[in-house]
């Protein structure tokens, strides 16, 4: 059984994770790697189209999932909220209408500029909701629960539904895939941000200053073409490699538990380095963790405001 | 082979020592901004941003192109 589900159910782990005698050794490495990646099978088979493999992996199902609830509950209660005669916030409301407003006065805005503030805040706006709670899911162990409810009480067959789904990272933006999608979003709208504010030629003739000697558009040309490809990139790898870092900083502290367990021989070892080192360790790491998810949404959107800004106000 | 993963680590610490200077030249520049002009706060923290987030961005690059040269090459 997964060692740390193990721990966390309040047992030793056993032996086979905490000695060598039993034959299997504590592989760190792989534990980590599995923990954070993908899943090894997907949930569900879909045909392989056109080269492309169609199935549903862990990711995918966490993409649909954030999707579902992010949509549902923000339209409920934006809803129930107008549905009311006299329009009194509730208390999610409230929430959701300081977000709201701080991102479109404090990000959208300054960037944009109040012409073309109605065009681009929603989609800002589900840039950063959605950034965020699929960021938040991946800090709660809600499927490793899922594992524990399955081995011990509902013990499905092997090649389950929910045994595929309990495999894996939750984590869908700390997949490069997943990121690198959300960042084409991004380029796709800076083109059409300047192509709006300035027409079709007007958008690429505003990548260079004009008035140049002619050796400088030589350089400068490829230099903007470069940097219009490598800014999307850097929001790619930016969240993806934050994401993944902090729960493979997480997954180590608590690995040190079993590592030491198998050094040492017995269990009690581990548990002692457990409560003394690891456990509060990835408690602090953990928090730092909550600030990283807020940070992470927030950058993405403030960037992706800028570069749509930075298209829109080029003839400065 | 160790000399592939002496590059990778050598290359992360790099990119680390980078990062870090850079950033603290940042927030040595604002908050000394901010020192001489309290009321300015806003703008300068709105201008520090931008330049924070593609520093940290850059050195994450960095982190993680070494991260592939550990994974993606076979020796």
């Amino acid at each position: 059984m997964h060692p740390v589900l193990a721990i966390a159910a309040g047992q030793a782990p056993e032996p086979q994770a905490a000695t060598d005698a039993a034959g299997t050794v504590f592989d760190a490495g792989d534990v980590i790697i599995k923990h954070v990646a993908n899943g090894e099978h997907p949930l569900i088979h879909l045909p392989t189209l056109w080269g492309i493999d169609f199935s549903v992996t862990k990711h995918v199902f966490m993409l649909w999932f954030v999707a579902a609830i992010v949509f549902t509950t923000v339209t409920v209660l934006v809803r129930r909220f107008l549905a009311q005669p006299r329009l009194v916030p509730s208390l999610p409301m409230n929430f959701l209408e300081a977000g709201v407003e701080f991102i479109r006065d404090d990000v959208v805005l300054p960037n944009v500029g109040k012409k073309w503030l109605t065009a681009w805040t929603p989609l800002l706006l589900t840039f950063f909701a959605f950034i965020l709670t699929a960021n938040a899911i991946g800090l709660v162990p809600i499927f490793d629960v899922l594992g524990l409810l399955d081995h011990y009480v509902l013990h499905t067959p092997e090649n389950s539904f929910l045994q595929h789904l309990i495999h894996g990272g939750t984590t869908a933006t700390g997949n490069f895939n997943v990121t690198a999608g959300l960042a084409i979003v991004t380029f796709m709208a800076i083109i059409v941000a300047g192509t709006k504010a300035h027409g079709f030629i007007g958008h690429w003739k505003n990548l260079v200053p004009g008035g140049l000697p002619w050796l400088l558009y030589l350089l400068m040309v490829p230099l903007e073409i470069l940097s219009m490809f490598v800014r999307p990139f850097a929001l790619t790898m930016r969240l993806a490699a934050n994401m993944t870092g902090g729960h493979i900083a997480l997954l180590v502290m608590l690995s040190f538990v079993f590592i030491v367990a198998g050094l040492a021989g017995s269990w009690i070892a581990g548990v002692g380095v457990g409560l003394v080192v690891s456990v509060p360790l990835a408690a602090a790491l953990s928090g730092l963790e909550i600030i990283v998810v807020l940070v992470q949404a927030y950058v993405f959107t403030l960037l992706s405001a800028v570069f749509i800004g930075m298209a829109i106000h080029s003839h400065h | 082979m160790i000399l592939t993963y002496a590059g990778a680590a050598i290359g992360m610490g790099l990119a680390v020592i980078g990062a870090g200077i850079g950033i603290g030249r940042l927030a040595s520049g604002t908050a000394e901004g901010i020192a001489r002009q309290p009321s300015a706060a806003p703008q300068i923290t709105v201008a520090t941003n931008l330049s924070l987030f593609l520093l940290e961005g850059v050195a994450i690059l960095g982190l993680v192109f070494c991260l592939v040269i550990v994974f993606l090459i076979k020796s």
